[in-house]
């Protein structure tokens, strides 16, 4: 039977519109008498856990109190926070000296100001942002943190970083509310917009040098007391160790995961026997192999310190993971991607830096965020060879003469501490993905 | 497609007139290859002169992409030489890199970054192998789109463009390198009927501009169109080459009249 249509059919309504209240409910919940079931039984089992909770942490709980005992007299079912509370710059900063805990804060602070331009939109140069924060930042950093005596390359390297952040932020600023970039503006100001590319560049050169002179002979005169890492604990120091963890293991899995795919068989073998070697053994015991092992390797009056053999355990350990982490992302990208770089004229750098790996790290982001969660909780593996980080200060409050015995409320502390940050770093991976999503899936 | 094919030999002229010079651009001699034991390519000898268009067509697995990919050296050959621009194809590698950046292909899937928006696909490559400032590059861009017809998707990104407008944006990232010899892998292979026609006729412009192209396709209209000379190939051997009327009124080997008479 013949049929022709006459008019186009007009596009309706979906019949249930999940986007009212209700009908989230009725679609999401109680759809069938199963599922009305299961949402009423799991609802019950929130609310009385809930409620315990809540009884146990507010309602009975005891903020103001000098020891643990005042606690159990004021409430003897109640969690005992003011424990917390008594211990917290010691949970945050360890024993580390308290007039200088500026220091530590202000090494926080100028972390955030040099990674706020990464968010800011139309800010250029986004790329040499992340280098500096990963290649400079830790110098003055741990010249904050640590003090004492400084040698050339740290002078250097502080000054460096002082111009960095400096010019850095100026230029963030200058991005996200003129729309424009330090080099032009310095180039505009000194009336050469008309001179030669050389020129230009010849002219923010010598800018460039004059600031670093300057900062260099400024720092000369900055000198801060010496605070040994043995008085580095708690949050602090988790965050030291997990910042130069996640900071180096990205890099380090990147170079390993290309070696691994190398077609020179002496580097692909060498870093496949590095990654495996490294993963097949527990990180604990990559930890006591570095403190104990290590130094036997080292020439002799070589003495590296128990904080740094950590640091380079667990940044070696996560690179290996990251590598096969990377390694993955590597393989999901078609050949065509290769080749079609390559018919552009880009050799093995040039094809790997701008076309696979962005596509491969964009692909891999849940994994490479999974693996810093996985890094950041890691840490705390390090309390088992004497380092004081976030959970063994919460074990030695338990061991305080005031609060013996207070171990709930130290832990529920600690997992809450972890919680808040591990659910912020997916989150923030989440948000990245959708943020770097192409459409192309 | 048989319409689209008909649509195409009444728009653009029954055939280009030719613009080959004397200098040789692609000189393949006694090429051999084998895929592990498998022999793809035998004894391939082939000249190309500048402004010369060549159509290569067979049965499939008859070595002909492996041909046009040894040339800019998507494969390695393993006997024999193959010369292009006057620089012999050998182990070293910035013969290859300069190669490549001469020789523009346009690949089946058409490999376009999907990472990048078609702006970016396009300025990369003269961005950072010719090393030409940014604002040069995409007004240079912008100009390759105005060609192929779509430079209001010039901030989109490969996913959201379709098949037709992938090639189309492909063909322009390998003009924007500026290259003597445009290579074709099956262009119009994977795309839907609909869309071959805008990538045929951006091919047809090209060849009428005097660029030396070899096109693998199957497409025979097109090759009666733009060819100067047609290549048969089969099981790794050059059957039959011929210019394109010859080639389809009267084919002289046994294996192109089976052929010919199974596709047209």
């Amino acid at each position: 039977m013949a049929y022709v249509s006459t008019k186009p059919t007009p596009p309706r309504k979906p019949p249930l519109n999940e986007s009212t209240p209700l009908g989230w409910l009725k679609v999401n919940m109680f759809d069938t008498l199963f599922s009305s079931v299961l949402s009423i039984l799991v609802l019950i089992a929130i609310f009385f856990s809930l409620k315990s909770m809540l009884t146990w942490g507010f309602i009975d709980g005891v903020w103001i109190a000098e020891t643990r005992r005042e606690c159990f007299q004021i409430s003897i079912d109640g969690a005992c926070w003011a424990g917390i509370i008594a211990w917290m710059d010691s949970i945050f900063y360890g024993l580390y000296p308290r007039d200088e805990i500026w220091r530590i804060n202000l090494g926080g602070i100028l972390l955030v100001i040099w990674m706020v331009p990464l968010w800011l939109p139309r800010v250029q140069g986004k790329v040499f942002v992340g280098f500096s924060a990963v290649a400079l930042y830790p110098f003055l950093a741990g010249y904050l943190f640590s003090g004492g005596d400084k040698g050339i390359f740290v002078q250097v390297m502080i000054a460096g970083a002082i111009v960095c952040l400096v010019a850095l932020t100026i230029n963030a600023a200058l991005g996200y509310f003129k729309n424009a970039n330090l080099p032009n503006v310095i180039i505009d100001r000194l009336g050469k917009n008309d001179a030669p590319e050389k020129q230009k560049r010849n002219i923010l050169l010598g800018v460039l040098a004059a600031c670093l002179v300057a900062v260099f002979i400024w720092q000369l005169s900055w000198v801060e007391k010496s605070i040994s890492w043995t008085r580095w604990g708690g949050l602090f120091l988790t965050f030291v160790i997990a910042g130069i963890g996640i900071a180096s293991a990205l890099p380090g899995g990147i170079l390993l995961a290309l070696g691994r795919r190398s077609k020179l068989k002496a580097v692909s073998f060498l870093s496949m026997g590095f990654i495996e070697v490294f993963r097949s053994v527990p990180l604990i015991t990559v930890l006591f192999m570095a403190t104990t092992m290590f130094p036997l390797f080292m020439p002799e009056g070589f003495v590296l310190n128990k904080l740094a053999q950590v640091i380079i355990a667990v940044c070696l350990f996560n690179a290996c993971y990251m590598a096969e982490t990377v390694r993955a992302g590597l393989q999901a990208i078609p050949k065509g991607q290769f080749e079609g770089a390559h018919t552009i004229g880009l050799g093995y750098w040039g094809t790997m830096g701008l076309i696979i790996m962005p596509q491969a790290l964009k692909h891999m982001i849940p994994n490479i965020v999974g693996s810093f969660i996985g890094l950041l909780k890691d840490t705390t593996l390090v309390s088992i060879i004497g380092l004081f980080d976030l959970l063994n200060i919460l074990r030695t409050i338990s061991r305080d003469k005031p609060w013996l015995g207070l171990h709930q409320e130290t832990l529920v502390f600690g997992a809450l501490l972890f919680f808040v940050l591990c659910f912020a770093m997916s989150k923030y991976s989440r948000h990245l993905e959708v943020k770097l999503s192409t459409g192309h899936k | 497609m048989s319409d689209s094919k008909t649509e195409q030999n009444q728009n653009t002229p029954d055939k280009l007139t030719s613009a080959i010079s004397s200098e040789i651009m692609i000189e393949l001699d006694k090429v051999n290859k084998w895929y592990g034991a498998f022999h793809v390519l035998k004894d391939i000898n082939l000249v190309v002169h500048k402004g010369e268009r060549i159509v290569v067509c067979g049965p499939s697995g008859s070595g002909k992409s492996t041909l046009i990919r040894c040339i800019n050296h998507l494969e390695e050959h393993q006997e024999g030489s193959i010369v292009v621009d006057g620089i012999t194809l050998d182990k070293n590698l910035k013969n290859i890199d300069h190669i490549r950046t001469e020789v523009g292909m346009v690949f089946q899937s058409f490999n376009l970054f999907p990472h990048l928006s078609i702006l970016e696909n396009l300025t990369l490559g003269p961005i950072w192998v010719r090393k030409m400032p940014k604002a040069e590059a995409e007004s240079n861009a912008m100009k390759y789109l105005e060609r192929v017809k779509i430079p209001e998707q010039a901030d989109k990104y490969p996913g959201q463009l379709s098949g037709g407008q992938q090639q189309r944006v492909a063909i322009a990232r390998s003009l924007c390198m500026n290259p003597k010899i445009m290579l074709f892998d099956e262009p119009t292979s994977a795309l839907d009927p609909e869309m071959i026609k805008e990538v045929l006729d951006v091919m047809v412009e090209l060849a009428d501009t005097g660029m030396t192209m070899i096109v693998v396709t199957h497409e025979m209209g097109f090759a009666k169109t733009i060819a100067d000379r047609v290549i048969f190939m089969d099981e790794g051997d050059i059957v039959e080459e011929n210019e394109p009327g010859i080639f389809f009124g009267n084919p002289q080997h046994e294996r192109t009249k089976l052929f010919l008479s199974q596709i047209l």
